[in-house]
């Protein structure tokens, strides 16, 4: 009998299996989307480029998945399906991604003292992991770059005075406020989390933890994430892969973090990067933050054109991983936007209607 | 002597004034000409080295406002050598997993 109801209980699951794309060695493809709503597509984010004065929208790479099957993909030279592209700030959400397979091991919970696991926020005693995954350190960072490079706390801990050793530099900063309670966009704040990732597992097995953790099971073969001096990877901005392997990332989020038969991430840990951030402000930033997420949501709406179950990893000069859970959809777009005129909204809008049956 | 001297006493106050900003933000501005060498460095040997990038690309990919006086890329120790502003910086490409540093 329970026999029985284990072998019904398989047929299922291999006909549920069955049923859902992943991608294995590469992705499947599906028909490519055509028609006009794709011409209008590819004339937003494939305008003409002119290297030289590098203005308007330059997209490097926009590849759309579908029920894990791509699409649509395209590149403009020299970015290929094989260029590991920097990805900037879409590496904080690359190390939440990493830290959740930590979390699932029970190697910290979201109310744990930072201190805990890396003494040099003994400085900032109540400061929380939860505190760092919101942006909500309280520390008095500055992280506007290319206005204020003088006082900008980011150039100085990537180029200058910072470089060395991240988290330490993030983790010495003043207080300006009392922790959890206001989102203060943080590139320290990141590095700290993964400073502190680094005090749980110890230092070997850090460095070989986001391929073992993440890039091994989802099939991630070219990554690269640089690190400080220190052997800190630098979370908040130095991840590279290719569109292709991101969007395996994205699949796993807008799956709730399970990978074929294995949940990777705790259904829980996602729910927690999908939570908008109670402190948050309208309008603080261009989305809304969650986790080490930034979310489609509040009112109105950030892009107003896409679903408000709609998340994204960003990062600077265009890097985007949108994922549309409700529209079986995730999208990586790659780009050297110099000027701002990149619109996520717009983007997000178009894809949406060449998608279209 | 305000009176007597209002430009120049005008001048002097302004003067006061730009030493004490310098005094405060020392730290700020002695790191300052640093960035545009370490910058040019470090970008361009992981457009070149981690991103498989043409080196004419990421020449054009890394410049800013700001000039760089000397620039140097050599393939054999993967290393990039960058100069603006008065300063020097070098960065070196570690390996697949790690990439890019600046050497201190």
């Amino acid at each position: 009998m329970v026999r029985g109801l284990l072998c019904v209980a398989l047929l299922l699951a291999t006909v549920t299996a069955r049923a859902e794309s992943w991608p294995d060695k590469d992705w499947a493809k599906a028909t490519p989307l055509a028609g006009p709503a794709v011409e209008a597509l590819d004339t937003y984010a494939f305008p003409p480029r002119d290297d030289t004065t590098r203005q308007g929208i330059r997209t490097d790479a926009l590849l759309v998945i579908r029920d894990g099957e791509i699409i649509y993909e395209r590149y403009a030279a020299p970015t290929t399906a094989s260029t590991p592209h920097l990805t900037w700030s879409i590496s904080k959400s690359l190390m939440a991604t990493v830290l959740g397979v930590a979390y699932g091991d029970n190697r910290f919970k979201l109310n744990d003292p930072v201190a805990r696991f890396y003494p040099p926020m003994k400085q900032h005693p109540t400061v929380t992991m939860a505190d760092l995954l919101h942006w909500a350190s309280g520390l008095d960072w500055q992280e506007d770059y290319e206005y204020a490079p003088l006082k900008s706390s980011v150039v100085a801990m990537l180029y200058t005075r910072g470089h060395a050793d991240m988290a330490e530099f993030s983790a010495n900063t003043e207080a300006a406020g009392a922790p959890g309670q206001a989102f203060r966009y943080s590139s320290g704040d990141s590095n700290i989390l993964s400073a502190a990732l680094k005090g749980m597992l110890g230092h070997k097995a850090y460095m070989s933890y986001p391929w073992d953790a993440l890039f091994k099971p989802l099939g991630i073969r070219n990554a690269t994430w640089e690190t400080d001096a220190d052997e800190t990877f630098v979370a908040s901005s130095y991840a590279y892969l290719t569109a292709r392997d991101l969007a395996r990332v994205g699949l796993l989020m807008a799956r709730d973090g399970r990978w074929g038969d294995e949940q990777l991430l705790p259904k829980a840990w996602v729910d927690f990067n999908r939570q908008p951030f109670e402190k948050y402000q309208a309008g603080q930033d261009e989305a809304v933050p969650g986790g080490h997420w930034w979310l489609n949501q509040g009112s109105p709406r950030p892009w107003p054109d896409a679903p408000a179950d709609t998340f994204a990893a960003l990062g600077h000069w265009g890097q985007a991983l949108y994922v549309l859970p409700s529209e079986h959809l995730v999208i990586v777009r790659y780009g050297d936007d110099r000027d701002g005129s990149y619109r996520h909204n717009e983007l997000l809008k178009r894809v949406l209607a060449a998608v279209q049956p | 002597m305000i009176r007597r001297r209002p430009f120049t006493s005008l001048f002097l106050l302004l003067l006061l004034a730009l030493l004490g900003w310098v005094w405060h933000e020392r730290v700020n501005l002695q790191a300052f000409p640093d960035i545009i060498a370490a910058y040019t460095a470090k970008e361009y040997c992981s457009c070149r080295y981690v991103a498989n990038n043409p080196a004419e690309y990421c020449r054009g990919y890394v410049k800013q406002y700001v000039p760089t006086s000397a620039f140097t890329d050599n393939p054999e120790r993967s290393e990039v050598t960058a100069s603006g502003l008065g300063r020097t910086h070098s960065a070196r490409w570690l390996g697949e997993r790690q990439g890019c540093r600046l050497t201190p």
